[in-house]
């Protein structure tokens, strides 16, 4: 029986082997598809906020390399290394709207 | 951000799942929603067997279940990263409840980690539950203002009335106007489409 194939608009970043300076790239689009009907719906069910479409719009209006200083910082790393357990868990970048908070951009890998 | 951490959930070894809150759209940024959304972004590739038993049952998960659920995902994957940006634009009510929740979550998974974004105020709350919560003030950065202008003067759609003099006027402009203060992108475009 044929199923039904269902999509949502999601793109992923390049995946490339210069990852490190091609992260606000948007030249490369993969379509999330799900298995079935029944999955779809799941999702659905699940929560009605959908993280993909702002997700993706903010991605085609990006730009260069904001926030390339943060993965630099000793506070990122420290909480990225992930040895201060549960109480440091949360890394909070904290600004008025409009600073940059939603843009910024890594260029260290997640350990 | 999200992309660096999707490209390397792909690769295996840590799980992403994120959220941007607006406040446009509080009444609907639920708590319930909020870790529906969650969980549904870490199960999508993989529905348990447990989610599709209770879908089958009909009825709205509440969310003693949705979080139920996500710990139960969060014990099965690697390392699990959440970004919610913008959390002071969820209904302040629901922010500590949240938190609270969150902080189950990273629980299950001690080496998980949360990304958030805000404004400043609502460090407090953060911190009632993440008691070493790293803070990161943010702000715009010159070479940063400075790229986002030159992308914006190379998508002008009138480019036959610029040239290299009023490219550099407005470059000036902006960035001497931007020197103390922090201003946001889109004051950044209407100062130069107006």
């Amino acid at each position: 029986m044929a199923q039904t194939t269902h999509t949502q608009s999601i793109t992923f970043g390049n995946n490339n082997a210069n990852c490190s300076t091609t992260i606000g790239s948007y030249n490369t689009t993969t379509t999330t598809i799900y298995n079935s009907d029944e999955d779809a719906k799941i999702m659905g069910w699940l929560s009605p906020l959908e993280s993909d479409n702002r997700h993706h719009s903010l991605r085609t209006d990006r730009f260069g390399g904001v926030g390339d200083w943060l993965s630099g910082t000793s506070e990122f790393r420290e909480w990225n290394g992930g040895e201060g357990g549960a109480d440091q868990a949360v890394l909070f970048c904290s600004g008025d709207p409009g600073v940059g908070k939603t843009h910024l951009r890594l260029v260290a890998r997640f350990s | 951000m999200i992309d660096r951490l999707c490209d390397q959930a792909r690769e295996g070894g840590l799980a992403v799942a994120w959220l941007y809150c607006d406040y446009n759209f509080q009444q609907e940024q639920t708590v319930t929603n909020i870790i529906g959304a969650i969980l549904k972004r870490l199960v999508r590739g993989e529905i348990p067997e447990g989610i599709r038993e209770a879908f089958q049952e009909g009825r709205r998960p509440p969310l003693e279940d949705l979080m139920r659920m996500l710990k139960t995902a969060v014990a099965t994957l690697p390392r699990v990263f959440i970004c919610i940006d913008a959390l002071d634009e969820c209904l302040p009510k629901d922010l500590p409840k949240l938190l609270e929740l969150l902080r189950d979550i990273v629980q299950v998974s001690p080496r998980s980690r949360i990304f958030l974004t805000g404004r400043s105020h609502v460090v407090g709350t953060i911190q009632k539950q993440f008691i070493k919560t790293v803070v990161i003030p943010i702000t715009p950065k010159e070479d940063d203002i400075k790229d986002y202008v030159a992308m914006r003067l190379d998508r002008d759609d009138m480019p036959e009335a610029m040239d290299d003099s009023l490219r550099a006027e407005i470059m000036g402009s902006i960035l001497e106007k931007m020197s103390n203060v922090c201003v946001s992108a889109s004051p950044l475009s209407k100062m130069y489409t107006h």
